[in-house]
């Protein structure tokens, strides 16, 4: 399988180790990855609150992209995903809006024609490579490890916008637990990150975070796992802003989800990978347990 | 209520029947009090325009959309705040927060741009340049729905 690459804005700028490994775990997965050129911001939940028209054409504009490379996209980012897909649902059901957005293309060279498909991460994990082929993959299970997944709102959340597709927590605990890894239940499970607020109000932003990782500290696990590069932050340099704002320290390391399939599969984080988390993780590299 | 309405994504307020199951269901309401979906929704409904739309109620929000999810009504809560928030803003009413991730957009096509030494690690590694992409683009269609005059004008 081969998909255009959308990788947003804060992954590549923030996060490299969730791309570095992405582009080391997928193609050894058969996944194909064609970077997208000339994409730009997929218009997130601030942007969207601002013009209802300019959310529509920004996140149309990328999809124009990857129609004309072909191809379905791939995203790592959940609110990335949810702009581009919400767009492309509504865009493909509404000819009016359709019309009215390619008017606005027109000025930049652009034509909807709802040809792509938008996929996150978890869908093409799960439905291209499944379960079984990731079990097989795995090299060296991490049977010892006790995690806390965080899959993140927008990959499963509205659910009429994810028909078709049990995501819920299912999918994403599946593809975790294929790594050998016990997933391991928690008070308020579905509850945001808080991330959204983030640079928005700060306060609250860290006061739900902050909420999470109690019910998490009390699951007694050795990480948490996330998808959501939003959920990443708000809970790796989120402990370092509560350590500062609350007095409270909860030493949880944070893992993306392909970081951990990587070290299952046998292939090693490199020093730098493993020192860009603010909260230590090589107490639980392999072996370490 | 009928602005709301006929507002892009706030169609849902039509349906609210008020039995505050959004609150219930709500991440910020459980933490603080000024946050209140159902009373927001209730406001809406008696035409409170001036108790909400130059205030900071619509930027409480999380767009988590748990209350969407949970609405009895197919109300879409989550989403007529988005209709609030559209509205809000007409009236000068964006967060400074907002404000900043605006004029990225504006000015870079994105809303976060890396620091230098993040430039650097990627050329290291070869990973693909994140120069500035698409900026014009993004320029031309911000001017055309009006929104590069109400991001200079902050």
């Amino acid at each position: 399988m081969k998909y255009a690459f959308f990788l947003g804005c804060l992954i590549p700028a923030r996060e490299l180790s969730y791309e570095t490994s992405v582009r080391k775990v997928l193609p050894a997965l058969g996944i194909q990855l064609v970077d997208m050129k000339g994409t730009n911001c997929c218009a997130p939940f601030s942007i969207q609150s601002l013009n209802y028209a300019s959310w529509l054409a920004l996140a149309a504009r990328n999809l124009c992209i990857a129609e004309e490379m072909g191809l379905d996209i791939l995203t790592l980012c959940n609110d990335c995903y949810e702009s581009l897909l919400m767009v492309n649902t509504i865009l493909k059901q509404n000819t009016k809006l359709k019309n009215r957005v390619n008017e606005i293309l027109s000025e930049v060279g652009k034509e909807f024609k709802g040809k792509t498909d938008v996929k996150h991460l978890v869908d093409v994990l799960y439905e291209d490579v499944g379960v079984d082929k990731l079990k097989n993959a795995v090299k060296e299970p991490l049977t010892k490890m006790r995690v806390a997944t965080q899959p993140g709102c927008h990959l499963t959340k509205p659910k009429r916008l994810h028909l078709g597709f049990i995501k819920e927590f299912g999918a994403f605990d599946e593809l975790v637990r294929a790594t050998g890894a016990e997933t391991v239940d928690y008070d308020r499970r579905e509850m945001c990150c808080g991330g959204p607020l983030r640079d928005i109000n700060d306060e609250l932003s860290r006061s739900v975070a902050r909420q999470k990782l109690m019910d998490i500290k009390n699951a007694d696990v050795h990480s948490i796992v996330t998808v959501c590069p939003f959920c990443f932050l708000q809970f790796d340099l989120g402990q370092l802003e509560i350590k500062r704002h609350f007095k409270e320290e909860y030493n949880l390391p944070v893992l993306h989800f392909v970081e951990l399939l990587r070290m299952a599969m046998g292939m090693k984080l490199e020093d730098w990978e493993i020192n860009s988390h603010r909260i230590p993780i090589s107490g639980i590299l392999k072996g370490r347990l | 209520m009928r602005t709301v309405a006929n507002t892009p994504r706030g169609r849902g307020i039509l349906s609210c029947i008020q039995c505050g199951r959004c609150s219930g269901s709500c991440p910020i309401a459980r933490l603080v009090t000024e946050h209140n979906p159902r009373r927001l929704m209730e406001m809406v409904i008696l035409g409170l325009r001036s108790e909400v739309l130059p205030q900071g109620l619509p930027w409480y929000c999380l767009s988590c959309f748990t209350c969407l999810d949970r609405c009895p009504q197919g109300g879409d809560v989550g989403e007529v705040m988005f209709a609030i928030r559209n509205l809000a803003v007409k009236e000068g009413n964006i967060p400074a927060g907002v404000v900043a991730q605006a004029r990225s957009l504006m000015e870079t096509g994105r809303v976060v741009n890396p620091v230098r030494s993040i430039l650097d690690k990627r050329e290291s590694l070869g990973l693909a340049e994140i120069a500035p992409t698409g900026v014009e683009d993004v320029q031309k269609i911000l001017k055309i729905t009006a929104l590069d005059k109400l991001i200079r004008s902050r």
